[in-house]
């Protein structure tokens, strides 16, 4: 059925999107990070 | 003493990244002309109502127009490769030609846009776009089982 | 949303916290939650059928859009008042509209689905698609404009200029549906006296809210604090230099 791939497709878009963009931040935090001492993290 | 940035090691890098925002930027400002265009150039009114057509100033009959109405119940029918019907919209009722099947959930008694030219007081369309209205009422399962979906039973709701 | 441990320090943990780590657990279970009913539990619309059930993604999605619009303004007026002057504000402003345009984006998304299947066309220039998509447009270009260069107080300065008068078109959208005939449905909940909508599905779509709600807190928070890392980093560099350039000048 047509409708059932474009339904389940919103959701996967919906949660792969918000998925990959919380990993990205993640991922690239990480590497500065290295470049930055913990006691200038104020919110840790 | 000279404090102006100099090249670092990783300057290739960031030279690299200087020239994105930049491209974004003409991007946005293209894309951006496109939209303003396209709202302008199509009419900001995106449809007129049945009863608009020849009284209301851009919808004249003869012209390119896209016309809301309910599908008239009972007047659904196939002849050929064409689907003609009726429209209505307070009280003015519309004959529609159209070339091949309707997409989308187009059925009786719901409200629909055509896009087209009424020609010889039949509006021939070339573009159906089914306008659902905001509101969202559970689908009867008992219905369902006996019409299979089929609103021929069911009255024509006042939806416009 | 982070595997992690509870040392304290270690680099898989940078942007996150003890809250942070509870709250993207509070969303998964809320993703999960929403995902089940959304897709099993709610009934079929009785004119849309099983496509209804897009509404629950596409839905929160436009508004926490706006939300995060209207908090990159507020935090951007907050920079530009003396008295409230930081640089967090600026990177709040820029975190936000980052999450905004990735849910503006996952809506225009859903929502092309959407019409596909109800009204039988993904897009159509219709007031309030066309007045989305500019809006979209709109705050792509301001996320170019904060990375143009320039010191860090040049660049809040710029963007938040910028975030003031790209906050306007948010009533022009919402309301693009009132103003004009429009192919998209007019608001269900929002502003509308009588909703008209089964209880169960409304509950869905509150869900949907909160759900989207968490999801843009847990990302605020943490890019956020990576634009401050970042911010750090760029500093950190900047001191460097003119040490280095000291070194040879003494």
């Amino acid at each position: 059925m047509d409708d059932l791939g474009f339904i389940v497709g919103s959701y996967a878009v919906t949660l792969v999107a918000v998925g990959l963009f919380a990993w990205s931040v993640v991922r690239r935090s990480r590497r500065l990070a290295e470049q930055v001492p913990p006691e200038d993290r104020p919110w840790t | 003493m000279d404090l102006t940035p100099r090249p670092v090691a990783d300057s290739g890098s960031r030279r690299r990244r200087r020239w994105l925002p930049i491209a974004v930027l003409t991007l946005v400002i293209a894309a951006g002309g496109v939209i303003v265009t396209q709202f302008l150039t199509s009419a900001i009114d995106y449809y007129c109502n049945v009863d608009e057509i020849g009284a209301k100033d851009g919808c004249e009959a003869g012209r390119r127009l896209r016309v809301q109405g309910v599908v008239d119940e009972g007047t659904v029918s196939e002849d050929g490769t064409a689907t003609t019907f009726s429209i209505s919209f307070g009280a003015v009722s519309m004959p529609v030609r159209y070339e091949g099947e309707p997409g989308g959930i187009f059925k009786e008694c719901i409200p629909v846009v055509v896009h087209g030219i009424l020609e010889d007081g039949v509006f021939d369309g070339d573009r159906i776009e089914v306008k659902h209205s905001n509101e969202y009422k559970a689908e009867n399962p008992d219905r369902v089982a006996a019409d299979d979906g089929e609103s021929k039973g069911s009255a024509c709701s006042p939806s416009a | 949303m982070t595997a992690s441990t509870a040392t304290t320090g270690r680099p898989d943990r940078v942007t996150g916290t003890p809250f942070t780590r509870a709250l993207g657990i509070v969303t998964l279970v809320g993703v999960l939650w929403l995902s089940w009913f959304g897709l099993f539990v709610t009934p079929a619309d009785v004119n849309q059928g099983e496509s209804v059930r897009i509404m629950y993604a596409h839905v929160p999605g436009a508004w926490l859009a706006y939300l995060a619009f209207v908090v990159t303004g507020i935090s951007s007026a907050a920079y530009l008042w003396r008295r409230t002057r930081s640089l967090t504000w600026d990177r709040i402003a820029g975190a936000s509209a980052e999450i905004g345009v990735l849910f503006m984006g996952i809506s225009l998304v859903t929502g092309s689905l959407w019409g596909r299947l109800t009204w039988g066309t993904f897009w159509t220039w219709d007031a309030r698609l066309t007045t989305t998509a500019f809006l979209f447009v709109t705050y792509v270009g301001y996320l170019a404009v904060r990375n143009l260069g320039g010191s860090h107080h040049q660049r809040a300065r710029r963007s938040a200029v910028l975030a003031l008068l790209a906050v306007l078109e948010i009533p022009l959208v919402h309301f693009s549906v009132e103003l004009w005939n429009s192919l998209h449905q007019e608001a269900s909940v929002a502003g509308n006296t009588d909703v008209t909508m089964d209880g169960l599905m409304l509950f869905t779509l509150f869900l949907g809210v909160i759900v989207f709600t968490l999801m843009y807190v847990w990302l605020l928070l943490h890019r956020q604090r990576a634009l401050a890392l970042q911010d750090l980093v760029d500093d950190t560099g900047l001191d460097l230099a003119i040490a280095a350039r000291r070194a040879e000048v003494g």
